[in-house]
């Protein structure tokens, strides 16, 4: 579990971002992308997971912009999906390290992993149906503000969660 | 039980971070949707997430046993509430080496079920280790949050020092009182004949000798030694060891403390112990099995404390050193206080016996095999060796023991040492 699950999230990120676009500068950003995991794997460090992640965001960026690809709802809630499981998977597996694993703790993951997904489908459909009435109400000149208010409250999290970090 | 924000919610802010950056820069909205697991995974921290409610119980197959032997620790976990993921942590101490399981582990528990988890810790020397303390982390079901809390609970391990069988032990010069295994000249009751005399009234019958009667021409009886017990003190050197950290003199010392203890009780002889050091500490002579329990206790609490002061063997009372008392000193001969004091013991007109445990062979042991190494063990060996001829000279019967053979060798040695020494005397 400690190896697999991150393995197999970082090869599901690689995918998708190959499915989207399927040339040679991608293919090397992934490539590193999945060599930064392995080191994750074999180190006790976490930020080569965190590195490993914006690789392959930057990634799947690059090959939407790159390809003029149309937009992909499910497509790019796979992928944050993804990209979750595989942050979470390698800070259960930094937990094991050296630790003696109960029988359930496979089970009980990969439940909360299917769990979760149903619940984050359910909401980005929510999410969905909501926005197409809301964008005809809202006008064009508040997007910047609501941008921008956004982005301090990711901010304010940061600052917030840093100041209770513990290990 | 404390709770905090895991690094992993910092992992997941900082993915968060990036993404809304390259969704600006690339202007490609539909990224953000890739955000929103993220976002649902931390926006569970704004929940009030109530205290993980489990109980946690700890049991050890025994809780005093030898040294080289194991103990198998058992960690019972039973959750009032789900536990997602539950990380556990034995704190262990240096001198324990775990050779079955792990001392760490991750539990996942439903609500109402018990996890166990268990782990085989093995001593390889004498101690009272404390294993009080479990460490138990709960994650949240997304590991954004932890709860910790640190389970401390009274519960030590003794190891007992491992004691060689000894079949010849020195016998005491003086005996007491008390029915023993030793045949005291004095006559009384008891199997050992000794010589005869003439009937008094009051004789039994049965004590009366027909083969001297009948030559003799009047009744004689047998006359038989007593059998009685001794009183044996052991006194162990705690001002000085050396060694390497596993294995010290003071080590080999308290092994061979708690062999001879536990030969002579088993003799019905009467043990005491003085532990003499910077601390002195004292076990009264008794019997039986529990008072071995007793010696050994004090035995696991040896050490060496340093002091510059003198320590008078007046401090010990005289119900630890009773008169007649047979005096084993155990010791590695580095501090002359100890000498000193056991010459006191002899002037006072104890029966005393000198155990010396090298230092030498333990010491060569942690040197290299460095020639200036080598012939500096072989100019101490040889000092060493002309300061056991000069205590002998003093009338003092001391043995040398070299840790790595057999105790048994040394203790008869010890008899036949005595026995010159007292004819010297």
């Amino acid at each position: 579990m400690r190896w697999m699950a991150p393995l197999a999230f970082a090869v599901v990120l690689f995918a998708l971002t190959l499915r989207t676009a399927f040339i040679e500068p991608l293919i090397v950003i992934g490539v590193a992308a999945l060599a930064l995991v392995v080191v994750g794997l074999l180190l006790p460090w976490r930020w080569p997971f965190v590195a490993a992640a914006c690789l392959f965001l930057t990634g799947h960026a690059l090959a939407l912009w790159g390809m003029d690809a149309p937009v992909d709802v499910p497509g790019g809630l796979g992928f944050g999906l993804a990209l979750l499981f595989l942050l979470h998977s390698a800070h259960a597996g930094r937990a094991m390290r050296g630790a003696s694993v109960g029988a359930r703790v496979l089970r009980e993951q990969i439940v909360g992993w299917v769990r979760f997904a149903v619940v984050a489908l359910l909401a980005a459909m929510l999410a969905m149906g909501l926005a197409a009435p809301l964008s005809g109400v809202l006008p064009a000149a508040l997007a910047p503000l609501l941008a921008a208010a956004s982005a301090l409250g990711v901010v304010t999290a940061v600052i917030l969660a840093a100041r209770r970090v513990g290990r | 039980m404390t709770w905090r924000v895991t690094p992993l919610a910092l992992s997941l802010l900082t993915v968060v971070g990036w993404i809304v950056s390259l969704a600006v820069l690339t202007a490609r909205a539909d990224l953000l949707v890739v955000a929103v697991p993220l976002a649902l995974g931390l926006a569970t921290l704004a929940r009030r997430a109530a205290l993980p409610d489990y109980t946690l119980v700890r049991r050890f197959s025994r809780d005093r046993l030898l040294e080289g032997e194991s103990v198998t620790v058992e960690v019972e976990v039973t959750a009032r509430s789900t536990i997602p993921l539950m990380e556990l942590l034995d704190p262990l101490t240096e001198e324990g080496a775990v050779i079955t399981g792990k001392p760490r582990a991750v539990l996942a528990i439903p609500q109402g079920e018990t996890a166990r988890w268990s782990y085989e810790i093995r001593y390889p020397i004498r101690g009272i280790h404390d294993l009080g303390v479990v460490i138990a982390r709960v994650h949240d079901r997304w590991g954004v949050r932890t709860w910790e809390r640190r389970h401390v609970e009274q519960s030590r391990i003794r190891v007992h020092p491992r004691t060689a069988p000894l079949r010849s032990l020195p016998r005491p010069l003086r005996t007491q009182t008390s029915v023993g295994d030793y045949v005291s000249p004095l006559f009384g009751e008891g199997i050992e004949p000794g010589d005869i005399r003439e009937f008094v009234p009051g004789d039994r019958v049965r004590q009366v000798n027909w083969r001297a009667s009948l030559r003799l021409g009047t009744l004689y009886v047998t006359q038989h030694h007593r059998e009685r017990n001794a009183d044996v003190v052991l006194m162990l050197d705690t001002l000085a060891q050396v060694g390497t950290p596993l294995f010290t003199t003071l080590d080999a010392g308290v092994r061979a403390a708690s062999s001879l203890a536990a030969a002579y009780l088993a003799r019905k002889d009467r043990v005491g112990l003085v532990i003499y050091g910077g601390l002195i500490d004292w076990v009264r002579p008794g019997s039986g099995p529990s008072h071995h329990h007793r010696l050994a206790d004090s035995l696991l609490r040896a050490d060496v404390v340093f002091t510059y002061v003198a320590k008078d063997l007046k401090l010990v009372p005289p119900r630890v050193l009773p008169a007649r008392a047979f005096v084993i000193a155990l010791t590695p001969l580095l501090d002359r206080r100890f000498t000193q004091a056991v010459l006191d013991l002899i002037a006072r007109g104890f029966d005393v016996a000198v155990l010396v445990v090298s230092p030498v062979d333990l010491v060569r042991a942690s040197l290299g095999p460095a020639p200036i190494d080598q012939l500096a063990c072989r100019l101490w060996t040889l000092e060493r060796r002309a300061r056991l001829a000069d205590l002998r000279r003093h009338g003092l019967p001391v043995v040398e023991w070299d840790p790595a053979t057999s105790l048994e060798a040394a203790v008869a040695g010890l008899d036949r040492r005595r026995h010159r020494a007292v004819l010297t005397r």
